[in-house]
């Protein structure tokens, strides 16, 4: 366990529970969990077990039934959408599975847009260093529809770090993509976690993908049922293998 | 660098170009329309004005008789004698002073046929080539000498006539062969406007436009240097009573503001088709909105998420709507003035020759325009921009939670309580008639915006179900259809989505509900006119000018048919103005002992007879709004000042064609020396005569008087219902632009679902759906719809027309109809406007299976 302070999100006491009496389903069931600054996390978990809405309510895109959320020192239960999005703004950075950019905006302005939206003024040094960590300077004028899949994930990526958020948040980020690229994505995460300081939440059932993060989370039934630090593609499986049975 | 919302909003509008196409062709015909109307009046106004301002330049003050009230321009003034102009001429400072005299003549062609103008036909008299009135010789010499004339150039050519040719000319005396000596001008021009001009020397114009000894007015120049004031001062106190002066500058003023309120009829006209056209246009705009944030309700979502506030979405599409509507606005101003020339175009093709004048597109125009293009579309834009800030964040991973739509419930709520508080203005309009014209028009306006607003947010509610029953009750002739799976899936797309289905409905709800309303009142007054006309005509002859010409017939007209023996009563019909108890009324003349037996008025008390006795009668409205009775006396005033105290000689209940007011032809002969004009002529065959030897006695007299028209007791019915007929056209023509308005609305709506669909039809496609089978679905959907907002249109439309026609005053509605055929004919049309809508959504159809399904 890291110490609260320097935690970079957590959750108390978490509950999410949609409908009510016989067909309430409990999407979290009572989840207490905190991800240190600066580790790469992967919340793994058969479909269903609650992965998704942990981070959705993490980044404060959905809200809890009961319980708390904290990132960095403010609890988002006692803020209002403004404040949320400021928070998302600065804080939070977001990769998701597919659907990542602003058709109309070129990669460059898709990379830039949390910052341009919240009038901040860019690091030119850090967004250079960004930029030429995964590799997109060429690309830099395309609109999305010009990019491959795996480019545009990079640009999502990049996106996400240009900000120097709190936490990045990714969604199955490599889902949509062939290995090769998958790979190519899950490295320069590693890479932004180890040399960037960067810390990111992952949700995943790849076990190879979990096998890149600091540590593993397993969830069940909206329940923390185990975790792994320095997971190896293999352990994870077996563990999977076992959540299964 | 631009901020970022900026950049969004116009690349938004960019990336859906095509999408908002239709929206902004929408908007800008709306705004085309009322660009329009002020292009052409101002521009129209400032030629005419110039045109005025140039013929009165040197005339310094004009002598004329006064009128008691009412409009200056316009009014009929008894003439001044010729005496006076002597009077004036003899005044210190006045250089030149002139009769200006101005009657009724028609040109006979060299065809033998009356010469038609878009304008009067005028005769004058030719003061000189130092004429004040802006005449001018054009080619050849002034008419001297009782044998001959010279015409605008224009009408003599359009007559066939050149200079030397006899010319015969129709004036009020009768009908005389002249010698065309020349051909005059008017100003700068070479046409009289839109009229035809005949001038003659005074003297023989006095005699053949039967003058009198009288002129209309008198002309006056000063000497150079003398002061105006002081000359019009001195006139003033040597003239008799009766008469007032004038500067000439005044005298323009007047007679081009006359003509400037016909233009401005003409400009309103146009306002009211931008109106129809922009609430329709609101629909489509609304709607176009709604969808496209829909569409993109996951990149709304990822703005949301990746920071954007509530308040930058909101902004970025409120923003959209900004672009398109100054793109469509300026686009419209353009539009505007080309609506502007061609109006102009079409009115001068039809002989009315308005000077050639640059357009002028005034900053009023600009700022109304851009008002009411970007009002519009940004006020449609609101509700859209609202809902699309509610997306929540999350609905980037998570589509399916996009919307929380406004609860059933509260839509039921808000949309009963516009529709009653819309149902309410309209009848307190349209029943109570507060504030007269103005405020029924304004109320009942409100209140059917209001109406129509709530009954499309109503219509949701019904959106589903009754698509339901159209899609099962509107295939009985083409059974298999229902059971088919394009009939199935069209119909299920048309149930899906209620708030699209009715809103897209509801552009179409909207035309035809004013179609209906429109043809319910438009149905009943037909009728009740037909029936009123054959209870009150039992005239055998009818003689009037042809159609298209105000001017009245000369009065020897009705002298002559009266010395007819195949004729036992001859009665004209002229008009008068003038003031009953401070009320100013048209008051018609007749003759006493003949209108009776050509005319059933209905009357109910005392006799048609007593007319000759210099009494009047009246319809039972105004008697009852005065209180009078027979016996009782009114007060009267004449347009030249003169008072009466006359006796009400009776009281009827028919005013199809006397009107409200009747005095005896003696009466106002009496009290007025205009040279008097006849509207009509009524003609009774005397006992045993038989009708083809009357006819033939009248037409022999109307050979004199080449306008004039006879017509039998059917013919007469026949034109009077014609001319009610051409107006109703007009109404007819403005409301088919706010259904082809709708007809665009829901393509537009069918094209961006369709697109919305695309991975739907892919699937369709791949698991074996044929093109056409497509095709098909998508059009039974759009039918659908358009049968939907079609039913709901006649729905509202015909109880506000029996509203209307319950309002309207029992002169004008006694039978109430419901056009069965031209709602039949609507519902038929409505299906074909699905099928047209459904048009532009068959790109589906084309696409490419694998493109559909692996688009994102």
């Amino acid at each position: 366990m890291t110490s609260l302070s320097t935690a970079a999100a957590g959750a108390i006491d978490a509950f999410k529970i949609y409908g009510k009496d016989d067909s309430e389903v409990r999407a979290l069931d009572g989840v207490t969990v905190t991800f240190a600054s600066g580790k790469f996390t992967a919340i793994m978990g058969p479909s269903g077990s609650g992965k998704s809405t942990l981070m959705h309510c993490l980044a404060g895109l959905d809200s809890l039934t009961s319980g708390s959320i904290t990132i960095g020192d403010t609890n988002l239960a006692t803020l209002n959408d403004k404040e949320l999005t400021l928070t998302r703004r600065s804080n939070v950075g977001f990769i998701f599975q597919a659907y990542n950019l602003i058709p109309t905006l070129t990669a460059l302005e898709n990379i830039t847009l949390p910052l341009d939206l919240g009038g901040t003024p860019v690091d030119q040094q850090w967004l250079d260093t960004v930029v030429d960590a995964v590799g997109l300077r060429s690309r830099l004028n395309h609109r999305p529809s010009e990019l491959s899949g795996g480019q545009q994930q990079r640009v999502a990526v990049a996106r996400a770090l240009a900000s120097k958020p709190r936490i990045i948040f990714a969604d199955e980020p490599t889902g949509n993509l062939d290995s090769r690229m998958g790979t190519e994505i899950l490295t320069f995460m590693r890479h932004a976690v180890t040399d960037l300081g960067q810390t990111i939440v992952m949700v995943t059932h790849d076990p190879v993908a979990a096998s890149y993060a600091d540590r593993v989370i397993f969830l069940a039934d909206g329940k923390i049922v185990d975790e792994l630090d320095n997971p190896t593609a293999d352990q994870v499986l077996d563990r999977m293998k076992r959540l299964g049975s | 660098m631009a901020a970022p919302v900026t950049r969004l909003t116009i690349r938004g509008v960019i990336a859906r170009k095509w999408r908002i196409f239709l929206t902004i062709l929408a908007v800008v015909s709306g705004v085309a329309f009322v660009s329009g109307a002020f292009v052409l009046t101002d521009s129209v106004k400032k030629s005419i004005n110039d045109v005025f301002a140039t013929l009165s330049e040197g005339i310094d003050i004009e002598v004329r008789t006064s009128i008691a009230f009412g409009d200056e321009a316009t009014a009929e003034r008894d003439p001044v004698s010729v005496d006076v102009i002597d009077v004036v001429a003899a005044i210190d400072g006045v250089r030149l002073a002139e009769g200006n005299l101005l009657r009724a003549a028609t040109v006979i062609k060299s065809d033998g046929e009356p010469l038609r103008t878009s304008g009067p036909a005028f005769g004058i008299a030719w003061v000189g080539p130092d004429g004040l009135d802006g005449r001018t010789i054009v080619e050849g010499r002034p008419a001297a000498g009782p044998s001959e004339v010279t015409l605008d150039k224009s009408s003599a050519r359009r007559a066939g006539y050149e200079v030397g040719d006899t010319v015969t000319i129709v004036g009020p005396a009768g009908k005389g062969d002249f010698v065309l000596v020349g051909l005059n001008g008017t100003g700068k021009t070479t046409n009289g406007g839109g009229a035809s001009i005949a001038a003659f020397d005074p003297v023989t114009a006095n005699e053949f436009l039967g003058a009198e000894n009288m002129v209309d007015s008198i002309y006056v120049a000063i000497d150079e240097g003398a002061d105006r004031d002081a000359v019009m001062a001195a006139i003033d106190a040597a003239l008799p009573d009766g008469l007032e002066v004038i500067t000439g500058e005044q005298s323009a003023e007047e007679t081009a503001g006359a003509i400037n309120d016909i233009i401005d009829i003409f400009g309103n006209v146009l306002l009211g088709f931008a109106a129809v056209s922009l609430f329709v246009s609101a629909f489509l705009i609304f709607n176009t909105f709604a969808i496209i944030v829909s569409q993109r309700l996951r990149e709304l979502a990822l703005l949301r998420a990746v920071g954007a506030s509530a308040r930058q979405i909101r902004t970025m599409i409120i923003g959209e709507a900004l672009v398109v509507s100054v793109i469509a606005t300026l686009l419209g101003i353009l539009a505007g003035m080309g609506v502007a020339k061609g109006i102009v175009a079409i009115f001068n093709a039809a002989g009315a020759a308005f000077p050639s004048a640059s357009l002028i597109v005034s900053p009023r125009t600009v700022i109304a325009s851009t008002v009411v293009g970007v009002g519009v579309t940004v006020a449609a834009a609101i509700v859209p921009a609202l809902r699309a800030a509610r997306i929540p964040p999350v609905a980037a991973m998570r589509p399916e939670l996009g919307f929380n739509s406004l609860q059933k419930n509260k839509r039921l709520v808000v949309g009963s309580i516009t529709t009653g508080i819309g149902l309410v203005l309209f009848s307190i309009g349209v029943f109570g008639q507060p504030g007269g014209t103005s405020g029924t028009l304004g109320l009942s306006a409100v209140g059917a915006i209001l109406l129509f607003l709530g009954i499309a947010s109503l219509s949701t509610t019904v959106a589903a179900p009754a698509s339901r029953v159209i899609s099962r009750v509107l295939p009985l002739p083409f059974r298999p259809m229902t059971r088919s799976v394009p009939g199935r899936l069209g119909s299920r797309n048309a149930q899906r989505t209620p708030r699209r289905t009715a809103s897209t409905a509801s552009a179409l709800m909207i035309g035809l509900a004013l179609v209906s309303t429109v043809s319910v009142v438009a149905s009943s007054v037909q009728a009740s006119f037909k029936e009123q006309l054959q209870g009150s005509v039992t005239a055998d002859f009818f003689v009037s000018n042809g159609p298209g010409n105000f001017q009245g017939l000369p009065v020897a007209f009705s002298e002559r048919l009266s010395e007819l023996p195949e004729l036992s009563a001859v009665s004209p019909f002229r008009a008068a103005t003038a003031q009953v108890n401070g009320d100013t009324k048209q008051i018609g003349a007749v003759r006493g002992s003949a209108f009776g037996q050509l005319v059933d008025i209905d009357l109910t008390s005392g006799s048609v007879e007593s007319l000759d006795d210099g009494k009047i009668l009246l319809h039972r409205d105004p008697a009852r709004d005065y209180a009078v009775q027979v016996g009782d006396t009114l007060s009267i005033l004449w347009l030249n000042g003169t008072e009466q105290q006359i006796e009400v000689g009776g009281i009827y209940d028919d005013a199809t064609i006397a009107g409200n007011w009747l005095v005896g032809l003696s009466t106002l002969q009496a009290v007025s020396t205009a040279t008097p004009t006849d509207f009509f002529i009524g003609a009774k065959i005397a006992d045993g005569v038989d009708i083809e030897d009357a006819r033939a006695a009248v037409e022999e007299v109307a050979l004199d008087f080449p306008s004039a028209e006879v017509q039998d007791q059917a013919e007469f019915q026949q034109s009077q219902e014609d001319q009610l007929n051409q107006l109703l056209i007009i109404i007819y023509g403005l409301l088919i632009i706010s259904i082809a308005i709708a007809v665009l609305g829901i393509a537009n709506t069918m094209a961006l679902s369709v697109f919305e669909r695309t991975r739907e039809f892919g699937l369709l496609r791949a698991v074996g759906m044929s093109k056409r089978d497509l095709k098909r679905s998508i059009r039974w959907e759009a039918v659908i719809v358009a049968v939907f907002g079609a039913s709901l249109g006649i729905i509202v439309g015909i109880p506000l027309g029996l509203a209307v026609t319950t309002a309207l005053p029992s002169t004008f509605i006694t039978t109430t109809v419901v056009p069965v055929n031209t709602i039949i004919v609507i519902l038929i049309a409505s299906i074909i406007v699905g099928v047209v809508a459904a048009m532009p959504a068959r790109r589906a159809a084309r696409l490419n299976v694998l493109d559909a399904i692996s688009t994102h």
